[in-house]
Formats: C-alpha cells, sequence, structure tokens
C-alpha cells in the first residue's frame, strides 16, 4: 500500500476546481483539462485524492424525470441524496439499499463511483442492482448513454454497472437512472443482546435464513448487539417480532425507529472517528476482525448486511498501518471513503479486486484510451496465472 | 502436425469430436431458425481443460462458443461456422453450499433448477427462474442476464451473480467479485454478466442465495379487455405492493394454452392476469386483503384465489406452457422479447395488434407486466414461401416499436444473433464504439462468440422454425 500521509493538503486551494453548470460546459471542462476528476461534494475525500483537476458536478442536480408508475427517475449526477430520497418518500417510494452518506450532502454520481450501499442492502440489492443507465462523458469528450432508462433491459454490455465503484476513473457521470421500490407501509427494529461476536454471527446466519424476510441485519460489536430492520404492514411486523423475541426470550429488545442504528450507520456515524474504512467480508473474518479490534483504541467496527461488510473507524490515521496489516493478513480489502490520505488498504486481492492486472488494465485503456482520468489508485495486482 | 491435432491431444477421443454426425446436434439452439457447422466440439470435465482450449484458441486465432444447454432463444450459442464449440454441461458441480453467508458456488454447466433443489434443505433458494430452468445453465443465465416470472421482485441474474472466476479470450484466468454481497473497485463482475459469451468463459460462479417465501398468494384474474388487465397492472403497483411476479396472457395465448393443458382460465376472458404475492404467513395476510380491494376496484369478471400449492402450480402451468401451446395454433412462431416502459404497455398492445392486422400475421401475447416486458408470438408457417421472411420483418418492427417507446428490444433473451441489427438502433454511436472497446479489451482476436451482439457480416444459413427439440420432447416450456 501507499503510506497513509498524516495530512494531506487541501485540494480546493492548490487545485483547479472546475464547478460547471450545463452539460456543455461539463464537456468543456474534461477536454480543457489534460487530466480531470469528477467530484461531487466530496463527502469521501480520499477517493479523490489526486493531483487532476477536479470537476466538480454539484451544480449539475435535479431530477430530470420521475414517474412513480415506472419504479424509476433519471436524475442528474450532481443531485443530493436528500433530494432523491425526499422526492421518492413523497410518493411512498425509496431506494432500498440506504445511501450512504446521504446527510453529509453525498450526490448521487458520487455514491455510484463510490460504490456505496448501506444496511438496507441485504434484502433487494445494492447501489449496482438498482442503477439501469448512466450517461456520461468519455475522456475523449463523447457522450455514452450506457444501459437504459426501463427496469428489465438486457441489450449490449451493462456499462453502468462497470461505473460502481470504479471511482471515477472511467468517465464523468451526468445522468443516472434508476430503479425504485414501494417503501414497505412500516419498519420495525430489535435489538439481539450478543455475549460474544461467535455468537453474534451465529443469531445473524440464523435470521438470515429465516421465513422473516428482514430488510437490514446489523451488528454493533461494542456493545454486542444484533441489529434487525423488519418492513412491511405494521401488524405483521409486530407479530413477527413477537416470535423474535420469544425465540431469545429475554435478550431482544424493541428499538424505537429514532434511536436506532440505521441513520448513523448509512451517514458512517457509527463511531466518534473521523477515518472510515468500507471492508467487504464474510462471518467468519468479520469474527476475527471484531476479536483483534476488540481492545484497540480508537477504532470502532460495525458490521452489516448480516455480516457481510465490516466498516472500520479509526481516530486520524495513526492507526492505518496496523489496520493495513491486519486486512492484509486476512486477504481482505478496504476503501477509505472518509478521512485523509491513501484510500486503499490491506490484500489486493480481496472482495471485488479482479486477479488479473492485465484485464483490469485493458478495461480502463478501453474505457479512456488518453488517460484523461487518473489511474484507479490501487495497488498493482497480484499477475495474472 | 495440423493445429486441431494439439487441441485434440488435450481430451481423450470421447470428449473431442470433429465428427460431423455427432455434431449435428450442436448446430442450432433454441432459435432453430439459423444454423452453423462448428469445426469441432470438445467436452471439457474440468476447468483447466476449459483454459487449456481457449488459451489454443487464441493462439490460433480459431473463433470459439460457449454452450450450455443450448436453449437460447436469440441464437447466442449458435456455433461460429468452423469455429470450436465448447460444451459445458459435463462441468456440472456444485462445488459448495454455505448455509451461513447463503450462497452456491457452481460450475457453469450446473443446471439453474439443480442450485435451488441443492439448497432446498436449508431453507434456501436461487430466486432467477427462467421457464428453461429445469434444463438451461447458470453459465448461459450469467452469459444471458436472465430472467423470469419473479424479475420484479428481486431482479435479473446480475442481482444474484456475486462472483465469477472467468477465464478471457485472451486466456486470462480472472476471479471478479467474491463471496461477500459487496465489492470495493468497478464492478467487474456487473460488466461480465450479460456479455453473451463474447468476453470468454466464466469457470466457477457465485450465486447468492434467498431465504424459501414460507407463503404465496396466487391470483387469477380474468377481464374482458386487454386493456383493464393493463390497468389492473398499474393499480397494483400505484398500491404499494410489491408482488412477486405480475403476468398477463391475451386471448389468444388463452386459447393456446387451455388447448394444451386445460388450465381452467375463465372462459371468454380477454386477457388474464396472474397477480403473486410472497413472504411471511403475517404479511401475507395483510397484503392479501389490500390486494383483494385493490383487484376488486378494477371490475374483472373472473377471480380464483390459488386454495394450495397444487392449485397454484395449476394457474402457472397455463402460463409457463402458453409458448409452447402456440405451436397447437401454428406450425412455426418466433417467440420476441422486447420491453417499453410498464405506463405504456396498453399502447404498445395496440400497435402490436395493428402491425399484426397490417401484415395479417397472428400473434399471441405473454408478457411479464410488472416489468413492461412484452414476448410477442408471431404465428407463420414455415412451409409457406416467403412466411418466415414477413415474420421476421413483423419482428422487426416491433423491436423499433420497443426502442420508440424508450424501451429495450431485450428483457432477457439477450441480442445474440437475432437482434444484433438493433442494437445500433438502441444505442448511439459512440456508446456502440466503447461497447467494441470493451469487448477488444476483453477480446482482441475476435475470437469469442464472433458475429453475435454486434452487427456483421457472416450469416449464417436460415431453416424453419419451429419447437426446441426439448420442448417437443415435452422436457421444458418457453415464457
Ligand atoms: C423453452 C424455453 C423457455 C425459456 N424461458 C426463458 C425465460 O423465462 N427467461 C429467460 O430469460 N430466458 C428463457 N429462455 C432462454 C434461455 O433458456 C436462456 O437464455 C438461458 O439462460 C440459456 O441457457 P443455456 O444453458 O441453454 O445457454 P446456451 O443457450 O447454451 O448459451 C447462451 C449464451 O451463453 C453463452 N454461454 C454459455 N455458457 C457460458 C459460460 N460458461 N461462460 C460464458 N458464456 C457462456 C453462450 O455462448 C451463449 O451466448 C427460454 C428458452 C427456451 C428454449
Amino acid at each position: 500500500m501507499n503510506e497513509p500521509s498524516e495530512t494531506r493538503p487541501n485540494p480546493s486551494e492548490d487545485q483547479t476546481l472546475d464547478t460547471p453548470e450545463s452539460l456543455e460546459q461539463l464537456r468543456d471542462a474534461v477536454q480543457s483539462s489534460p487530466r480531470v476528476l469528477a467530484v461531487g461534494q466530496r463527502t469521501k475525500p480520499p477517493l479523490s485524492e489526486t493531483d487532476a483537476t477536479l470537476v466538480c458536478t454539484r451544480r449539475l442536480s435535479g431530477i430530470t424525470e420521475y414517474e412513480p408508475s415506472e419504479f424509476t427517475f433519471t436524475a442528474l449526477a450532481g443531485t443530493p441524496l436528500t433530494e432523491i430520497t425526499d422526492t421518492l418518500a413523497q410518493r411512498g417510494q425509496y431506494l432500498p439499499f440506504d445511501p450512504v452518506l446521504a446527510g453529509a450532502g453525498s450526490t448521487l454520481g458520487g455514491a455510484v463511483g463510490a460504490g456505496l450501499s448501506g444496511s438496507g442492502r441485504f434484502r433487494y440489492g445494492g447501489i449496482r442492482d438498482f442503477l439501469l443507465g448512466a450517461k456520461f462523458i468519455s475522456g475523449e469528450g463523447e457522450w455514452i448513454e450506457a444501459g437504459g432508462k426501463v427496469v428489465k433491459n438486457a441489450a449490449g454490455f451493462d456499462i453502468p454497472k462497470l461505473l460502481v465503484g470504479s471511482l471515477g476513473r472511467y468517465g464523468v457521470m451526468a445522468e443516472l437512472t434508476f430503479k425504485v421500490f414501494p417503501q414497505p407501509v412500516a419498519q420495525l427494529s430489535l435489538g439481539i443482546k450478543c455475549s460474544t461476536h461467535e455468537l453474534a454471527r451465529q443469531r445473524m446466519a440464523r435470521v438470515a435464513k429465516s421465513r422473516w424476510e428482514l430488510f437490514a441485519i446489523d451488528y454493533q460489536p461494542d456493545p454486542g448487539i444484533v441489529h434487525l430492520r423488519l418492513g412491511g404492514p405494521p401488524q405483521a411486523n409486530d407479530q413477527i417480532a413477537e416470535e423474535i423475541q420469544t425465540e431469545w426470550s429475554g435478550e431482544v429488545t424493541n428499538i424505537p425507529l429514532s434511536e436506532s442504528i440505521w441513520a448513523k450507520t448509512s451517514e458512517l456515524n457509527f463511531g466518534p472517528h473521523d477515518t472510515v474504512l468500507k471492508v467487504p467480508t464474510t462471518g467468519p473474518k468479520m469474527q476475527q476482525l471484531c476479536e483483534t479490534l476488540e481492545s484497540a483504541e480508537g477504532v470502532t467496527l460495525h458490521a452489516s448486511l448480516a455480516g457481510q461488510l465490516v466498516w472500520i473507524a479509526v481516530s486520524g490515521n495513526t492507526r492505518l498501518r496496523s489496520i493495513d496489516t491486519l486486512l492484509q493478513s486476512l486477504g481482505l480489502s478496504g476503501l477509505m471513503v472518509r478521512g485523509n490520505g491513501t484510500c486503499w488498504l490491506g490484500s489486493e486481492n480481496g472482495a471485488g479486486m479482479a486477479i488479473g492486472s492485465q484485464m483490469q488494465r485493458a478495461i480502463k485503456q478501453a474505457m479512456d484510451p488518453t488517460a484523461k482520468f487518473p489511474e484507479l489508485p490501487f495497488p498493482e495486482l497480484i499477475a495474472s496465472q | 502436425m495440423e493445429p486441431l491435432d494439439s487441441l485434440a491431444s488435450i481430451y481423450p477421443e470421447s470428449r473431442f469430436s470433429r465428427d460431423a454426425a455427432f455434431q449435428a446436434a450442436f448446430e442450432s439452439d433454441g432459435l432453430t431458425v439459423f444454423r452453423a457447422k462448428p469445426r469441432a466440439v470438445v467436452i471439457p470435465e474440468s476447468a483447466e481443460e476449459v483454459i487449456q482450449t481457449i488459451r489454443w484458441c487464441h493462439e490460433h486465432a480459431v473463433p470459439f462458443v460457449a454452450r450450455g444447454s443450448g436453449t437460447s432463444l436469440s441464437g447466442g450459442s449458435l456455433p461460429v461456422a468452423d469455429g470450436i464449440v465448447i460444451a459445458l454441461n459435463r462441468l456440472n458441480r456444485i462445488l459448495k453450499i454455505d448455509p451461513v453467508e447463503r450462497i452456491a458456488v457452481v460450475e457453469p454447466g450446473v443446471v439453474n433448477q439443480h442450485v435451488s433443489d441443492a439448497a432446498a434443505s436449508e431453507g434456501l433458494y436461487y430466486a432467477p427462474d427462467p421457464s428453461s430452468q429445469s434444463i438451461c445453465t447458470i453459465g448461459g443465465n450469467l452469459a444471458f442476464n436472465s430472467g423470469g416470472a419473479h424479475c420484479l421482485k428481486y431482479g435479473m441474474t446480475s442481482n444474484h451473480v456475486i462472483g465469477c472466476k472467468a477465464v478471457l479470450a485472451t486466456g486470462e484466468v480472472v476471479t471478479m467479485g467474491g463471496e461477500s454481497l459487496e465489492t470495493v473497485g468497478p464492478d467487474f463482475t456487473g460488466l461480465f454478466v450479460g456479455s453473451e459469451g463474447l468476453f470468454g468463459v466464466a469457470i466457477e460462479i457465485t450465486l447468492r442465495l434467498l431465504p424459501k417465501p414460507e407463503q404465496f398468494h396466487t391470483v387469477l384474474v380474468g377481464y374482458d379487455s386487454l386493456q383493464a388487465a393493463g390497468d389492473a397492472v398499474s393499480a397494483v403497483i400505484d398500491s404499494g405492493l410489491l408482488p412477486g411476479a405480475l403476468e398477463i396472457m391475451d386471448a389468444l395465448s388463452i386459447e393456446a394454452a387451455e388447448a394444451a393443458v386445460a388450465c381452467g382460465y375463465p372462459p371468454g376472458a380477454a386477457a388474464v392476469l396472474i397477480v403473486e404475492l410472497e413472504g411471511p404467513r403475517e404479511k401475507i395476510e395483510q397484503e392479501r386483503q389490500q390486494l383483494d380491494e385493490i383487484l376488486t376496484s378494477t371490475e374483472p369478471f373472473a377471480q380464483r384465489v390459488a386454495v394450495d400449492e397444487a392449485d397454484r402450480l395449476f394457474i402457472w402451468k397455463g402460463r409457463k406452457s402458453a409458448f409452447s401451446a402456440v405451436g397447437r395454433l401454428s406450425p412455426d412462431f418466433l417467440v420476441q422479447d422486447g420491453v417499453v416502459p410498464r405506463s405504456r404497455l396498453g399502447e404498445a398492445l395496440v400497435r402490436i395488434q395493428q402491425l399484426s392486422a397490417e401484415a395479417n400475421i397472428r400473434v399471441a401475447n405473454v408478457f411479464h407486466a410488472g416489468d413492461g416486458n412484452l414476448h410477442p408470438l408471431i404465428m407463420f408457417d414455415g412451409s409457406q414461401p416467403g412466411a418466415l421472411h414477413r415474420a421476421e420483418e413483423l419482428a422487426a418492427k416491433l423491436s423499433r416499436l420497443c426502442i420508440e417507446m424508450g424501451g429495450s428490444i431485450t428483457g432477457e433473451h439477450g441480442v445474440g444473433m437475432e437482434k444484433r441489427d438493433f442494437l445500433p438502433e438502441m444505442f448511439d454511436e459512440p456508446t456502440i464504439r466503447m461497447m467494441h472497446r470493451i469487448r477488444e479489451a476483453m477480446d482482441p482476436k475476435v475470437i469469442a462468440n464472433p458475429g453475435k451482439m454486434f452487427p456483421g457480416k457472416e450469416a449464417p444459413a436460415l431453416s424453419k422454425v419451429g419447437l426446441h427439440p426439448l420442448e417437443k420432447a415435452g422436457v421444458i416450456s418457453r415464457e
């Protein structure tokens, strides 16, 4: 990994920040600099750690099409997630994956580029599954309109999915089309007290497989609570909650939604720290992470997706080196989404990394032949077989 | 040594064939209108053999086509003339079912239904359910991003493939995604799914499994117009319910289904709607009341709720048999697959009826109404001169109609050979160029399934259209 830097110059001071107000201006901005990276509201600073000219999409904002009975909307990339969630909520709809950092101001384009989904990803899928189409500008200044505007479409390569998690390194997104779902009539939150991480893991596995169809299953290692979210008609939620309470009698509490962890988790505010990493994993390694980092000072963990995603929050960058070593030893990769410094930690072949550097390089070359956008900030990948 | 001999040396004699008679079985797929003769057919039994085969193809610049069960309805698994067919049916091991992480890791030749069967004892299942699921493979599903009747709620194949190991056409072996629902970095798995075999061959696939729904509530509703059935779909959607399935059949397809399987659909119905709710019993208890009220307000002339699982399957039987049943009304037919915005379904149907009348060709309609996914069945008699051509002309008009209405030329059957001329009508030039560049990144020598998806020169021999051999045998039916 690169050396995690302790401090970082503020890019908005020493880097050009272009803020186009129209699609034409956006294209001009991309064409007029040799090296460009799109940003939204910069809620995830490590992802835009670069010396390229930053092109900010925040003035390219607004929902351009929304037809509730189609279950779709189209919005400009700089549209704040909150504007979208509010508009959808007025019509009883939502993005079921708990969009991340909406409260912090994240834009739709930034959410796609970062590839972040919250706890709700568990039930119906993540941001990748709800993205239907993308209009973006290539490094050569051409408009590419990939995917479609209807909920089902199997024509051509699924380029929109490739943009998810691409950190703006393949193009500048201008407009995105999403699928949406009806909001559940009511939601209900439960907490199950667990005395060990292992017990928490077992219980998450149990509920994840259950007939109850939970909307979210998270784990707070400190103080050891598995959080469950139910969605549906209120009576049904109550009845199911009662059964869960009976199953672990005395250990389950009803948590009022206003005090639940869901919003804090989506805002990555579950710990009092400024640096947050996203670490895709599986149950056993989640447990190992929890056990190893249990008494580490200045480190808070939060697990989502029944243990398949761990968010690690740390104070400053001082602990990053040991966390990097730990992730490497577990074969996990971590993406730093909050804080300052390099965005990559851990192993080069954790979940999501395409082992086979040639493919990754060839795709970058195909998407961006003139190297208008920075390289993906990942370590050199293991040579292919 | 003849280059083909070095390929033959990878395989025992029984799994390598240049024999014309043996190869005849691989000349076509579910779109029987096209045929092509491969140079050789190989039947690997290990991932390593697939890798070696593709490296051989790469070295000698010989085209290859991966083949699962050959049920593609768009000509996707049609051989490339003088290329190699890599038949993957024997790579059919389920490598792992992990009930704790709720995943299955499978080889590409595993049959879709077998995944759910293997996971059933753990209370889990694999959600995507193409009607060919008793025969089609996960590799084919992945390549086509296949759908089924239950996509509205849980999405297509892509939503359920979380990782994939593949050998690219360059011979490079890559691992994309993993066992977690989440990843970091660009979503290469998402790009690979739906690439129609143009990037290489998937050799190991990691699937997400879901808990089996505890209860189903299936309602069959009869309407006296297609419009009324379409309006009912909108009413259900607008109510905030999220059914597992919302399917419509028109009078002609009802007639065919009735004749084929005596499914007991309301006599005289101009359209039937099947709505299915699924979930925990407490939820279904509440939601069925809501659904009841909505359906009553749509003034159906007949309505029936499945009383038990057998009855539910009976209702679905009519729907699932609809396509093959059309074979009773017409010696030949083309299965179309297109998508329009759901709110324009009614309008699309009126246009289809007009086009059908103008061409004097009967069209039966079956659709995944919740997704706006149409499957018009264009009937013709292939023994009549020019009939196939006229049917294809009508099919082309229907594809263009979908594009014009802001939809897609394919919802689930893929572009393949059949729709390749329409891809440039759906996407503009820079976007198509970008797709070509991505393809070249994965396959610089253009040897992986060439001639599919993008317009090309080579057009294999046309033949008469008919039921897939497996349909004739009653093994599968279309959706
Ligand atoms: C009766 C009938 C009903 C059908 N119903 C449905 C339906 O409801 N929904 C639906 O979506 N489709 C349906 N189909 C279409 C078809 O079954 C699907 O497209 C299916 O996914 C094809 O699977 P297969 O194993 O037969 O693949 P094949 O036809 O053998 O191959 C399909 C494509 O996948 C590629 N391919 C195969 N394996 C691999 C691999 N390992 N790696 C890379 N590429 C590979 C092939 O090259 C080809 O391009 C139906 C077809 C029939 C005949």
